[in-house]
């Protein structure tokens, strides 16, 4: 006993001080930000749809840049964006005489914002594959770069060869998620799960719900250096090299690849190695010799046409697989928080009307909190408080959660206005007729109410399916996560509109429902 | 004769504003007590009381064949009501309606229940309209559903709460058609109501109130010709020369 309370005390302090710390880096997140709005996801189609056609002022230099990929592009304390490829980029727009606007784009934004002239550049320790030289354009490389496995310190694992049967986490989409999949069967993981950057995958990691993260070794070994219950056991070769992307045919692409030959004959590429990663490069290393730019090796390629960019047949091909798996969790946790908010609903809305007042104050407390409490937020806390305390909720039970939580506090209000819409008479008839509690409810108030709530609750079963895209958060391969992640395997945004009809082809049928069944209601006796 | 409701000492407060005031009634098996009066003077609440839809004062008693209901006990099973506003569910047709209290509460069979609701509904002049809804129905038609539904049920005694006020003019006299077999029929019935032609004609007692009080009661004969109070006379007149 005294071993028990000893561990639920460590547990507690180390929960009481990390939890608000933890909560505010998620929460701060560019990725995490990016997600508070649903919406978000059809603004940022739109914009590049508008932007599509005209290109950044000449004198300016747009850079997109996933902020907090350390040590590449950062903040500082001050706010300041810093960085390795801050420094680097910064320097290329010095020299070509255009003043550098960083603009802070997830990664999995990032090849969708330079097909559409969003940025010029877009830099985030992007690797040079085949896949995306399809796609978009890259610069020479400078820097040869590895994957690494890291796991958390008090682990067993030492070894990629350990990871049979484990979880392991990557980034959507990244060269590390790719190479996982390419090597699952090798090593045999039993799950890959998919995160939106380092900061929640590394929560995990420690939480223990994946066993290890495979990642670029830089940014792992610069985020650790401060954090002992974290180690890289594995150096991963995977030959890949960062660089510079642009749009396919942007002549600037030449400019900046002989200014990077200038800066690293200058020693300046060198010089900036030294000073982020304390170490000198080697001499035959990209960051110091001056190498060819890459070429896709296929003929032709894409394009960079409207319809070559945005409803590209064989990247959507490509993607179906991803696409309709997604669809399926979409679908599955959205009709769970339906259906669970609906039995929970009908049953806070009878204890706010008719429970003792003690539990009708408690619900009505629930049900207010729970209606201004942001979904994201709720997930969160769901997903990352329980395993301080010791429980250890999967990301569909705590994106289930969540959804039924806020669902059934709606849910509860639009049923208590139902109940309250039917008028005296109809209960004092009940008791008139000697009817029990239960048959006056179940028999003639719900049946009255469900007539007036259906359009309210199917409003709110929209909301539901919609807010499911936020557990994407949690690394749930959810439709809008899975196109996320095609769309940066294939460094182009197809999938994502691929997402948006899905979404649409989805709802508009409930939308349209809506307005059936409150036509059938009026006509059925409401004449 | 064995008094079905027997009422002492019946008071009710609004606030500060009285309702009831002392209110001693006795209805007997098989009779039938019109209760007039202007509006306020209390007559909707005491048929509200009787069939506990409104609490009151803790010095009344209330007892319905002869098992007081002050006490807490429900003996609701042996009081109907018919309402103003006729209070159908909306959502079930006609038979539906009538079927749904001798199905939950009586526990009946779905065929012994539909036996007597077409027998009732023949009674009361709506066999067609078995199938359709309350709102395909005219006032009149369904506030004869209202009183089938309460016979259904087979209670001692019937309340009636302004039947006929809701009603267009032409649809008044089906209803109280309804209402004058029932009584013949010898259904003990307690109706507050307007109709004085019905409350001459049928009644075997009327009750004045007024203030929350019984003001007089008597043969109909007796409170319409020679009322021996001014306020009854008053309000007889009144009402006979609209």
């Amino acid at each position: 006993m005294t071993r028990l309370a000893s561990v639920l005390n460590r547990v507690w302090a180390g929960y009481c001080s990390r939890l608000p710390q933890i909560l505010y880096s998620l929460l701060m997140q560019p990725t995490t930000l990016r997600f508070i709005g649903f919406s978000n996801f059809f603004v940022r189609i739109s914009v590049l749809a508008v932007m599509y056609s005209g290109s950044a002022f000449a004198a300016e230099l747009s850079v997109g840049a996933n902020v907090g990929n350390v040590p590449w592009e950062f903040q500082d304390e001050n706010g300041d964006y810093v960085g390795f490829e801050i420094d680097l980029v910064t320097e290329v727009g010095r020299r070509l005489d255009m003043n550098v606007e960083i603009i802070n784009i997830p990664f999995s934004g990032l090849f969708s914002a330079v097909q559409s002239g969003r940025i010029d550049i877009a830099i985030s320790s992007i690797t040079i594959t085949e896949r995306r030289l399809e796609s978009v354009a890259f610069v020479q490389p400078y820097y040869d770069s590895a994957q690494s496995l890291t796991v958390d310190s008090g682990s067993d694992i030492t070894s990629l060869d350990d990871m049979r049967g484990k979880v392991v986490a990557v980034d959507t989409g990244s060269t590390g998620d790719i190479w996982t999949l390419e090597n699952a069967s090798r090593f045999g993981f039993s799950e890959i799960r998919r995160f939106e950057g380092l900061v929640p995958a590394m929560l995990d990691v420690q939480s223990g719900r994946v066993d290890g993260y495979i990642s670029d070794i830089p940014g792992l070994e610069y985020f650790i250096r401060d954090k002992p219950y974290f180690k890289v056991v594995q150096r991963i070769e995977t030959g890949e090299r960062y660089s510079m992307v642009l749009a396919r045919g942007n002549p600037l692409a030449d400019q900046v690849n002989n200014v990077i030959s200038e800066l690293k004959r200058s020693g300046f590429v060198a010089e900036l190695h030294r000073s982020w990663f304390g170490s000198v490069p080697l001499a035959s290393s990209s960051t110091v010799s001056v190498v060819d730019r890459p070429i896709s090796a296929s003929v032709g390629g894409r394009d960079g046409g409207f319809a070559q960019t945005f409803l590209n047949w064989s990247v959507l091909l490509n993607s179906m697989p991803l696409l309709l798996s997604g669809f399926g969790i979409t679908l599955l946790l959205g009709a769970i928080g339906i259906l669970c908010g609906l039995v929970l609903g009908l049953f806070l809305s009878l204890v706010r009307l008719y429970g003792v007042w003690p539990a009708s104050l408690a619900t009505k407390v629930y049900i207010d909190i729970f209606r201004s409490i942001p979904i994201l937020v709720l997930l969160i806390v769901v997903y990352y408080a329980p395993p301080f305390a010791g429980i250890q909720l999967s990301a569909f039970t705590a994106a289930a959660i969540a959804l039924t939580l806020v669902s059934a506090a709606y849910t509860a209000e639009i049923f208590r206005a139902g109940i309250e819409a039917i008028p005296a008479g109809q209960f004092e008839a009940c008791r008139a007729l000697s009817l029990s509690y239960r048959h006056t409810m179940t028999d003639v108030i719900l049946p009255q109410a469900v007539r007036v709530v259906i359009p309210p609750l199917t409003n709110n079963c929209i909301n539901v399916i919609k807010d499911t895209a936020l557990a994407s958060v949690v690394a749930m391969p959810d439709l809008l996560k899975q196109a996320n992640q095609a769309q940066a395997l294939e460094a182009n945004p197809t999938p994502l509109i691929a997402a948006a009809f899905i979404y649409i082809a989805l709802l508009w049928p409930l939308v349209g429902l809506v307005g059936r069944l409150e036509q059938r209601f009026r006509q059925e006796y409401y004449r | 004769m064995t008094a079905i409701v027997s009422i002492k000492n019946l008071s009710k407060q609004f606030g500060n504003f009285d309702a009831l005031a002392g209110v001693n009634l006795e209805i007997n098996e098989g009779e039938v007590v019109c209760i007039l009066g202007p509006s306020g003077s209390g007559k909707s609440t005491l048929i509200r009381c009787i069939n506990q839809l409104e609490d009151f004062d803790s010095a009344s008693e209330v007892k319905i064949g002869g098992i007081d209901i002050t006490a807490g006990k429900t003996v609701r099973a042996d009081v109907g009501m018919v309402f103003q506003s006729f209070n159908l569910f909306p959502h079930m047709t006609i038979r539906e309606n009538i079927n749904l209290a001798p199905l939950r509460v009586k526990r009946m069979s779905e065929q012994q229940a539909n036996a007597i609701a077409d027998g009732l509904m023949r009674r009361v002049g709506i066999a067609a309209q078995a199938e359709k809804y309350p709102s395909q129905l005219s006032g009149g038609q369904q506030q004869r559903v209202a009183i089938a539904r309460v016979l259904a049920m087979e209670p001692r005694v019937i309340l009636f709460d302004e039947p006929t006020s809701a009603l267009d003019p032409e649809m008044v006299g089906e209803v109280l058609d309804v209402m004058r077999d029932m009584a013949k029929s010898g259904v003990t019935m307690l109706v507050v109501t307007h109709e004085m032609g019905f409350a001459r004609q049928v009644a075997d007692r009327v009750i004045f109130m007024d203030a929350g009080k019984i003001v007089e009661a008597g043969k109909p004969a007796q409170i319409f010709d020679e009322p021996s109070q001014q306020r009854t006379r008053d309000f007889v007149n009144a009402v006979l020369q609209q």
